[in-house]
């Protein structure tokens, strides 16, 4: 029948012009929820933390498959990190005792002047905060593949001790070529996310309340960087290197504290 | 030149554990799955849910996939059922309202604003005929034109045999061309 055959041409047609609603990007949501049975095999998870991060992923698994009206921001973004909205957070494991690198899992202590002759990158460091006061460097098997440099500023004036870390400001270095790892962060309902820019480079402010950081490495490992919960977070992408900037922060206060990283 | 690999090639390298072969195979199909799971459920956030946990089931699931056999039908046939799934648990469909997109290009066919604005309306009624169907044949014609889905995916999409689509299809198109033609064409 001639009729039913334009019809169906007619319906075809019909269908590019609808008003679908936006396909969400899945991959890397995907990529979280089968990552961990690959983990189980690898030195890592032989850690101090495996139980924690084992906790972590069953939580974060059921998290992203059951909360009802989860709503994930972004996948891949140029700053290497997923977004995920949750209803809920999972609790952070207690932090460990022990000195700071270790209660916070930033790894060794070191200078300034150690840390750059053992990664890749140039440290940037905040004119506006001078010296830290610590510096500390982590490499697999608990740090990132290309190692992982964290600023320690215990108290600066005008700037508020952190209730979360116990320190004003933390600021995290990390080479993070594409493909080379993912970081995640998981918001609850009351985190915000925004767009800024930082010297022409991307990044976003979170804020609100606390939220919880995971990465993934570029063999696929879930990482458990950091189990505590983060307080306000800047994120920036400066020509390949993630740069996480922490503290009970405004975002003004962030901002400028970005802009004078040299 | 290596070309671009085709599905059943990434299919074989992620049953072997490659995961950049698996996020290749979610790229590639989030779009068709997503909205089928949209149709079947009518819900966006619904949607969003049945097609990530699709995509986790059928990783899970590699290992059943016959090498050779086509991974598209066989991946929303997952997909469907988790549709489904949520569709029951729910207890009931939300209501699918299918709209036109404002900004369509109504085809190149359109040789000048007023005869693209009477495409536009043209596409608005027949979109109307369609929504006003029963949720069976809306389905069908859905599943089968809208989103172009094989005689095989349509089945898998609606969990009934290939044959039945057909027959189902063919009563769907017909209450479908009384419509139009009751309502002055289309």
């Amino acid at each position: 029948m001639p009729e039913v055959t334009q019809l169906e041409q007619r319906l075809v047609r019909l269908g590019n012009e609808i008003d679908w609603p936006v396909t969400p990007a899945l991959e890397a949501r995907v990529l979280v929820r089968i990552a961990p049975p690959v983990i189980v095999r690898r030195p890592w998870f032989q850690s101090r933390w495996a139980l924690a991060a084992a906790a972590l992923i069953v939580v974060l698994a059921a998290l992203i498959a059951y909360a009802p009206s989860r709503e994930a921001i972004a996948g891949w973004i140029n700053v290497h990190t997923i977004f995920t909205r949750v209803n809920q957070l999972p609790t952070p494991s207690p932090q460990p005792s022990g000195p700071l690198g270790k209660r916070l899992g930033l790894g060794d202590p070191t200078t300034l002047a150690q840390a750059q002759s053992k990664v890749s990158w140039h440290i940037l460091v905040p004119a506006s905060l001078g010296r830290p006061d610590e510096v500390y460097v982590q490499f697999p098997p608990d740090g990132p593949p290309q190692g992982e440099v964290t600023l320690v500023y215990k108290s600066r004036p005008g700037l508020k001790t952190s209730g979360q870390t116990g320190v004003a400001v933390l600021i995290t270095e990390a080479n993070g070529k594409v493909d080379a790892q993912m970081f995640g962060k998981m918001l609850g309902p009351g985190t915000n996310l925004e767009d800024v820019t930082v010297n022409g480079h991307q990044g976003y402010w979170i804020s609100g309340q606390p939220h919880v950081f995971f990465f993934i490495d570029a063999n696929g490992n879930f990482r458990d960087e950091t189990l505590r919960l983060a307080t306000n977070t800047l994120l920036i992408d400066d020509n390949g290197t993630v740069i996480r900037i922490e503290g009970d922060l405004s975002k003004a206060q962030a901002l400028e504290i970005a802009s004078s990283l040299s | 030149m290596e070309g671009r690999p085709t599905d059943g090639e990434l299919f074989t390298r992620a049953q072997r554990g490659n995961q950049a072969a698996y996020e290749e195979i979610v790229h590639r199909y989030q779009q068709v799955a997503f909205r089928m799971a949209y149709v079947i459920t009518g819900s966006a956030a619904d949607a969003e849910d049945a097609a990530q946990e699709g995509f986790v089931k059928a990783y899970r699931a590699l290992a059943t996939f016959r090498s050779g056999a086509e991974p598209r039908p066989w991946l929303l046939r997952i997909v469907a059922n988790e549709a489904r799934n949520r569709v029951r648990s729910a207890g009931r469909r939300h209501q699918l309202e299918l709209r036109v997109a404002e900004r369509f290009r109504p085809g190149d066919a359109a040789p000048s604003p007023e005869a693209a604005a009477v495409a536009a309306e043209d596409s608005k009624r027949l979109l109307g005929f369609v929504n006003e169907l029963s949720d069976e044949d809306r389905l069908v014609i859905t599943s089968r034109y809208l989103l172009e889905l094989s005689g095989e995916e349509t089945a898998a999409a609606l969990a009934i045999p290939e044959g039945t689509v057909k027959s189902r299809l063919s009563r769907a198109l017909a209450r479908l061309r009384v419509r139009v033609e009751e309502g002055g064409g289309a």
